[in-house]
């Protein structure tokens, strides 16, 4: 469609037709070559010397031009009746261009020209005026096409012809000839009463047939001449003033006339107004007036470039056309007049532009215009039909699109000026977008300054230039016909496009696509083939050249072809972009170029993911939703109706992506729909492009779940198989770690491990911001390094939530496995991968920076309009983040695959249901059958154990708030009474791929354990391994644990421990009545003793708390004595005594001062007792004397009757000071005797009673008390001794009781000292001794005491 | 006779949209190229034009007879829409060379007259309207303005949140009815 000129009322136009069978391109090169020449002098129209002709014939000096414009169109028939209004709407001549080369085809040729003209203009149309035929002699064939005058309207143009240029020049000179010529014969037809009639008849008059004609006028002109014509004397009043002759009407003097009084023409305005006057009273109405007639001479005039005389007639007929309500032809007469001021500029473009300083030179113009279209705007069709109203809105419109066009023009031309003229007259292709270069969206700033400068430049504001063209803008529109309608929107959206109005452009934009779109469904259904030669609807882009749109008629497209499709998509799209909706946001990929480089990202597609991360994170929307959606609704129709199915599903998928917050819900799911169905048509129809993922970012997260337990695969060091480990540290160090940092343990976030050959599953998190269900295709994982078998998974995602979903894999070589994201594909469209960096302190940061900056950014309102939009700011905000940021290497999810491990499976247990029920402290033993089910052999085996007692225990311990002896306690009962033990020695290490092997464990049966595990260690250490490769300096185990549901009955309990001085009168058991039982006798056995002083009494309370009897035994064993044990049965619910008699024992005092050990490798006890030195002593006392009384004394149970047996613990029981002091050994003895001498000095006892323990002296009578004090130490002692007698008014004695010296005793002597005494009364008497030793140091300290009762009675 | 009023956030948002209808009678007079409009095409894209060249609002207002409330909905108020935000081209051209904040009828379109109020914070109300009635549409935005204001001072609403304080609704009905 050639573009609207704005002096086209200027132009004579020429139709080129291609005839015969001429290619398009070659019609093309030949339509260019004739199509350049724009002008042709007026002096180089030959003119013709018959008079009658020469009336538009330039005179042979003139300097005028003559504009053409040559089209490939003829006008639509329906604007027929405007062929007298506006005459340069039509084809004034028209030139067939052929290609021949022989010369028989000539006839053809010219018959087809003029079958086709017939065609086109049908008989009895005004124009063509003129018609010729241009053959081109196609080769160099020697024929030479003779024509002769044999072909009239038929001009071969041979091949060898050196400058066609010139000729054709020459042809189309003598065409525009013959065109003025005819010109005259218009006139004079329409000169004619019958023709002033026709011409006056309606508002569109039409010429009349010839047939009604009079006269012919090709034939006689003369005749015609001659009659006495009614109007002749009206029409022409001027000539009869300038030339003073009536004849003055034919044509020749009218030419003459004017020509000559070109200077004169003031001078004849002034002459004018007479014949106005007379005129007016002739004024009957519309069909009387000539102002029609005047007004289309000033056409022909206008367009034989005879510009003076054509102003003249414009006058004229304007100042009749004020007199008569003729609005139309008033107005089209201004328009004329208008032009002829720019065509008169232009004509003096040499330099000389009468630049007038006042008032803008163009004001005028645009004044006659404005009244111009004003005028059609009032005109009322009256009783005329809708063409009428078709007709009327085209002439306003363009009108108005003049006014437009002129302004525009000065504006983008900078000013009014020559480039101005020649952009009014000539416009070729860049005449819409003067800065279509700079359009470019990235240069929007200057794009602005750029446009605002033309104004300044010009004076012509775009606001102004805007709001002519909203003037266009209308209901009317619809009146036009199809081909005027798209021509006038496009060309209003351009012009919208060039002043930078992108808004207004996409509304008009709107429109026109809504005027194609209308063509091309109806022209579906019509279902009437394309009779166009090209059927594609040429819009190309935002200006529109649909040329193929001839006659009104889109050329159908038949569903497969294609061509044209595209140019409406862009128009498409380029509407949503001004919308702020990004069509493309998903895009189309060949997914046959594409499929196999699916798997590997670019650099690119990473970066378009960082972007689109952003733009996750952005906030701030752009745009008008209700709009954006109405407008993506319709964009979806659109292509739903070319049919272009793959667009379809894009638009649906970008504006899902896009507008899915502001969407509703049944739009959501429609849209998905939609394109689900368009991806399957379009596949199905063999499209080799598909869309990418769409649905922006789903994967949310990915980990890996860790390995089951027995999988999992442990690093140790491989120095550990080389020392052997020290259980009692690990067992009692429990998990703390007394180190806040310790680099040697292992860190928790360190890689995941998994194993060569064995599955490992992951947990991808899905995320489905939409409210319908997404269908995934494929869901696979994208990994490097070792090589990983992955089957994809495909599953749907519910709507609206965050979903996890579980993949599997399995590495196939042992390596670093890297983990980048997975790649999703929706169904029918491309896989793309999604990177999903580490959540890493360094990433978060990033990210938190990143949301920070674009909240930072919201809130401050920097862009606004279309500047606004995501892409713009995203530009900037990316180029900013380029230049500060250097890019940081993201961390990816990796993980260690080491190799093939071995692995071993329970088999069987001599356990039922895994649960061992003991008495406490009874020792059974579990087995375990241990298989190899792998292909490994294992050779390291190592178990380890956990019960339930161990946890609290470990717990009390890291507490440090016990005291130091029962944190010796506690340690002593996880150390030495383990609940599980294993003996290395029993099982073989080596097991071999199937093999079985079995192991044994012994179980203690502890108080309070209810459960415990086994765990057993495992791994193939030793492999094969290639000689030159460094050994390892890690190996992995792995583990079976074994649980071990764990009842331990308590039924023994000891209590009450008491060590009692061995009673004197212990002997008199033994030496009593003889026995009379076996246990009586065995119990005078235990307690016979040889020195009842060297001993005491060791006693315990055994308590039964079960339902069946035991047997209880404890044993002494003791050193330098022999063992001795006693049983007793105990029955269910009571308790007995135990007795047993311990010799006393005494510890070295290095021994005793010792601190009380700590059975763990604490380093670091601080003592937190606050106890004094002496206090600690005796603690420690305490301590080691029970230690050595627990050495001897052992207790044991037996079930009665039965086989289960194991000890009695006496740990719990606590030694007292007394007891300890019981069961040492005393630093001395003191034995005192009564004893008596006669004369002769012969000592004699005195006698006493219960085993020497009670004397009877007499009454009154000399007795000795006789004080023996041995030492008992191992070292010297310095002694004294106290005595005291009760009641010593009693008593009488000689020397003295107190200090006693008893000298220096060596260690094992003793020293005896009498005392005589008289007991002067009867009665009981008690007296004691009380040795002391005798320190410099300190105070004297008792050692030893004695103590001797007497009963004083007189028989 | 109906209004439009949209305020528009900098980033062409519509964060409140009000429509009022005055009982006023529409004193534009159609052009007679306006009337008698030919039904040419039932397709649907035919009516997206027809609906965009304002030639439904054209024949329904002279069915009509004016004077009658015509329901601002569907493709009316889509085209209503359309409208205001092409007139944006214009409010953002002359905003730049004009100081003044009140723009009056700076565009036409169809049969609307365009008046536009630009805040200090590049907010734009913009304002559809058939009759001149430059004083009285000033005193409306000058009141809505202040009503924006007021709003704005809520420390959680930012210059992209939409309007929905049913408060400010009803002083802008009130506003609207006195001045227009």
């Amino acid at each position: 469609m050639e573009p609207l000129a704005f002096a086209s009322l200027a132009h004579v136009r020429v139709l080129l037709l291609p005839v015969g069978d001429i290619r398009e391109l070659e019609f093309e090169r030949w339509a260019g070559e004739i199509g350049s020449f724009e002008t042709i002098r007026l002096g180089d129209i030959p003119s013709h010397s018959k008079d009658d002709r020469a009336r538009f014939m330039p005179n042979p000096l003139s300097s005028g031009y003559l504009h053409l414009s040559f089209t490939t169109h003829p006008p639509p028939s329906s604007h027929t009746p405007l062929s007298l209004i506006r005459p340069s709407d039509f084809p004034l001549g028209v030139i067939g261009i052929a290609s021949c080369s022989q010369t028989d085809s000539l006839s053809s040729v010219l018959d087809n020209f003029n079958e086709a003209l017939s065609d086109l203009f049908p008989e009895g149309s005004t124009f063509p005026l003129a018609r010729n035929c241009f053959v081109f002699e196609e080769s160099d064939g020697t024929t030479n096409i003779d024509v002769g005058d044999h072909f009239p309207g038929l001009v071969v143009i041979p091949a060898l012809l050196g400058n066609k240029q010139l000729h054709i020049g020459t042809l189309i000179a003598d065409l525009c000839s013959h065109i003025l010529g005819e010109f005259a014969t218009v006139m004079q037809a329409l000169e004619s009463p019958l023709g002033n009639e026709y011409l006056n008849a309606s508002l569109f008059p039409m010429l009349p047939p010839p047939s009604e004609m009079p006269k012919s006028l090709d034939h006689d002109i003369r005749s015609h001449d001659s009659l006495p014509p009614l109007p002749s004397q009206h029409s022409q009043p001027e000539l009869a003033t300038t030339s003073g002759t009536l004849r003055a009407k034919t044509p020749l003097s009218l030419k003459r006339n004017s020509t000559i009084a070109m200077g004169l023409a003031p001078q004849r305005h002034a002459s004018l107004p007479p014949p106005l006057a007379k005129r007016k009273p002739n004024v009957i109405g519309a069909a009387s007036s000539h102002g029609r007639l005047f007004k289309v001479t000033g056409d022909l005039f206008l367009l034989a470039g005879r510009l003076e005389d054509s102003e003249i007639w414009y006058s004229e007929a304007i100042a009749l056309f004020k007199g008569i309500q003729d609005t139309a032809w008033h107005a089209s007469a201004l328009e004329g007049l208008a032009t002829i001021q720019i065509v008169q500029a232009w004509a003096s473009t040499s330099g000389a532009t009468h630049m007038s300083a006042e008032v803008d030179p163009w004001s005028d113009i645009l004044d006659k215009f404005k009244q111009a279209s004003a005028l059609y705007y009032k005109t009322t069709p009256q009783h005329e039909s809708e063409t009428t109203y078709s007709l009327l809105s085209y002439l306003y419109t363009h009108s108005v699109l003049r006014q437009g066009l002129l302004l525009f023009s000065i504006w983008s031309a900078k000013g009014w000026g020559p480039h101005a003229f020649s952009m009014m007259l000539h416009p070729d292709g860049s005449f819409y977008s003067p800065l279509a270069n700079t359009n470019a969206t990235s240069r929007r700033r200057s794009f602005y300054s750029d446009l605002e400068r033309l104004t300044t430049i010009s004076g012509i504001s775009r606001a102004q230039i805007a709001s002519i063209l909203a003037q266009l803008h209308g209901p009317w529109l619809l009146h036009l016909d199809e081909r005027e309608r798209v021509t006038v929107l496009q060309t209003l959206a351009s012009l919208y496009g060039a002043l930078g109005y992108s808004r207004k452009e996409a509304y008009v934009l709107r429109e026109v696509l809504g005027c194609v779109m209308d063509l091309i469904v109806c022209g579906r259904e019509d279902g009437t083939p394309p009779r166009t030669p090209n059927p594609g609807l040429g819009i190309r882009g935002v200006r529109l050249d649909g040329d193929s749109a001839g006659q009104g008629t889109v050329g159908i497209r038949e569903v497969e072809s294609a061509e044209g499709n595209d140019s409406i998509l862009r128009v498409v799209k380029q509407i949503c972009r001004v919308h702020g909706v990004d069509l493309e946001a998903v895009k189309l990929i060949d997914s046959i170029g594409h499929s196999d480089s699916a798997g590997n990202v670019g650099e690119e597609s990473r970066k378009a993911e960082q972007e689109e991360d952003t733009a996750d994170m952005s906030e701030a929307p752009f745009g008008w939703p209700e709009l954006q959606i109405g407008i993506m609704r319709e964009a979806i129709a659109v292509a739903e109706a070319l049919p272009d199915y793959l667009s379809v599903a894009q638009f649906s998928l970008s504006s899902l992506k896009i507008l899915h917050e502001v969407m509703s819900q049944s739009d959501q799911y429609q849209m998905y729909h939609a394109a689900s169905r368009a991806l399957t048509i379009a596949k199905r129809r063999g499209d080799t492009r598909t869309i990418e993922y769409w649905s922006g970012r789903p994967i949310v997260s990915i980990e890996i779940l860790p390995l089951p337990l027995v999988r999992i695969p442990l690093e140790k060091p491989i120095s550990l198989l080389a020392q052997e480990r020290t259980t009692a540290s690990q067992v009692l160090a429990g998990y703390t770690d007394p180190f806040l940092y310790n680099p040697r343990r292992q860190s928790g976030r360190a890689q995941a491990a998994l194993v060569q050959g064995e599955p490992f599953e992951l947990v991808v998190t899905l995320r489905n911001p939409f409210v319908f269900d997404l269908e995934l295709q494929s869901l696979r994982l994208s990994t490097s390094g070792v090589p990983v078998e992955s089957d994809p998974i495909q599953l749907t995602v519910p709507a609206n939530s965050y979903h996890p979903v579980k993949l599997s894999g399995k590495a196939m070589k042992a390596g670093t496995l890297v983990i980048h994201g997975c790649v999703v594909q929706a169904p029918g469209g491309a896989p793309r991968e999604f990177i999903l960096p580490l959540a890493t302190e360094e990433e978060e940061e990033k990210r938190t920076r990143q949301r920070s900056a674009i909240e930072c950014e919201t809130e401050r309102v920097k862009r606004a309009g279309l500047d606004a939009r995501q892409w713009e700011k995203r530009r900037s905000l990316l180029s900013a983040a380029a230049t500060s940021s250097s890019k940081a290497a993201i961390r990816l999810l990796e993980c260690k695959v080491i190799e093939e491990q071995p692995l071993l499976r329970i088999r069987r247990t001599s356990l039922t249901h895994g649960a061992v029920m003991l008495y406490n402290s009874e020792t059974t033993t579990i087995r375990l059958t241990l298989e190899n089910v792998s292909s490994l052999p294992v050779d390291f085996l190592a178990l380890s154990f956990d019960d339930s007692t161990i946890g609290p225990a470990q717990r009390s311990l890291a507490e440090d708030e016990l005291s130091v002896f029962e944190t010796y306690e506690t340690e002593y009962d996880l150390i030495y009474q383990p609940v599980f033990t294993w003996d290395k020695s029993q099982s073989s290490r080596l097991i071999h791929s199937g093999e079985k092997t079995t192991l044994t464990v012994s179980c203690f049966g502890k108080v309070g354990c209810t459960n415990g595990t086994i765990k057993i260690s495992y791994a193939y250490v030793h492999r094969p391994q290639a000689t030159l490769q460094e050994p390892p300096d890690v190996f992995h185990t792995r583990q079976v644990s074994f649980p071990v549901l764990v009842t331990v009955y308590h039924m023994l309990e000891c209590d009450g421990m008491d060590i009692l001085p061995y009673p004197q009168d212990a002997a008199l058991v033994t030496g009593g009545s003889n026995g009379s039982s076996v246990e009586l006798q065995a119990r005078r056995d235990l307690m016979r003793v040889s020195e009842p002083a060297d001993w005491c009494l060791f006693s315990i309370g055994v308590r039964n708390t079960y339902g069946i009897p035991f047997q209880v035994t404890f044993r002494r064993s003791q050193e330098g004595v022999d063992d001795a044990s006693t049983m007793s049965l105990v029955p269910p619910g009571s308790s007995t005594r135990v007795m047993i008699p311990v010799k006393k024992i005494s510890l070295p005092t290095e021994l005793t001062s010792k601190s009380i050990p700590t059975l763990s490798d604490k380093q670091f006890v601080v003592t937190k007792s606050s106890l004094t030195s002496a206090e600690e002593q005796a603690q420690r006392e305490l301590f080691w004397y029970r230690e050595e009384l627990f050495k001897m004394v052992h207790g044991e149970w037996k079930e009665n009757g039965g086989t289960r047996c194991g000890s009695l613990s006496l740990r719990r029981q606590r030694l007292t000071m007394p007891m300890l002091e019981t069961l040492r050994l005393e630093t001395t003895r003191v034995r005192m005797s009564l004893v008596s001498y006669d004369e002769a000095h012969t000592c004699k006892p005195i006698a006493s009673v219960q085993a020497g323990t009670k004397y009877l002296p007499p009454p009154n009578e000399f007795v000795y008390l006789r004080t023996k004090v041995t030492n008992l130490s191992t070292s010297e002692l310095v002694l004294s001794l106290n005595l005291s007698l009760e009641p010593s008014s009693h008593i009488i004695y000689q020397g003295v009781l107190t200090n006693i010296p008893l000298g220096r005793l060596a260690s094992g002597e003793c020293h005896e000292t009498e005392l005589p005494l008289v007991f002067v009364s009867c009665g009981r008497f008690d007296i004691r001794a009380d040795v002391r030793l005798l320190d410099p140091s300190s105070t004297l300290k008792p050692v030893g005491q004695g103590s001797l009762k007497a009963m004083v009675r007189t028989d | 006779m109906s209004h439009h009023l949209f305020l528009l956030s900098p980033s062409d948002t519509p964060l409140y949209q009000l429509t009022h209808y005055s009982s006023k009678p529409s004193q534009t007079i159609p052009s007679p190229l306006a009337s008698n409009l030919p039904s040419w095409s039932t397709s649907a894209f035919a009516g997206t034009l027809t609906a965009l060249s304002g030639a439904t609002s054209a024949s329904q207002a002279h069915h009509a007879q004016g004077g009658t409330v015509r329901i601002g909905g569907g493709q009316d108020r889509h085209v209503i829409q359309m409208i205001a935000n092409a007139s944006l081209d214009v409010i953002e051209e002359v905003m730049r060379k004009e100081n003044a904040m009140y723009l009056k009828s700076v565009d036409k379109f169809n049969e609307w007259t365009i008046s536009a109020f630009v805040t200090p914070g590049n907010m734009k109300f913009v304002l559809l309207h058939e009759t001149r009635n430059d004083d009285g549409i000033k005193a409306f935005f000058n009141d809505v303005w202040e009503l924006y204001v007021k709003t704005m001072l809520n420390p959680f609403h930012t210059a992209h949140t939409p309007i929905r304080s049913t408060v400010f609704d009803a002083r802008v009905r009130a506003s609207a009815k006195k001045y227009l």
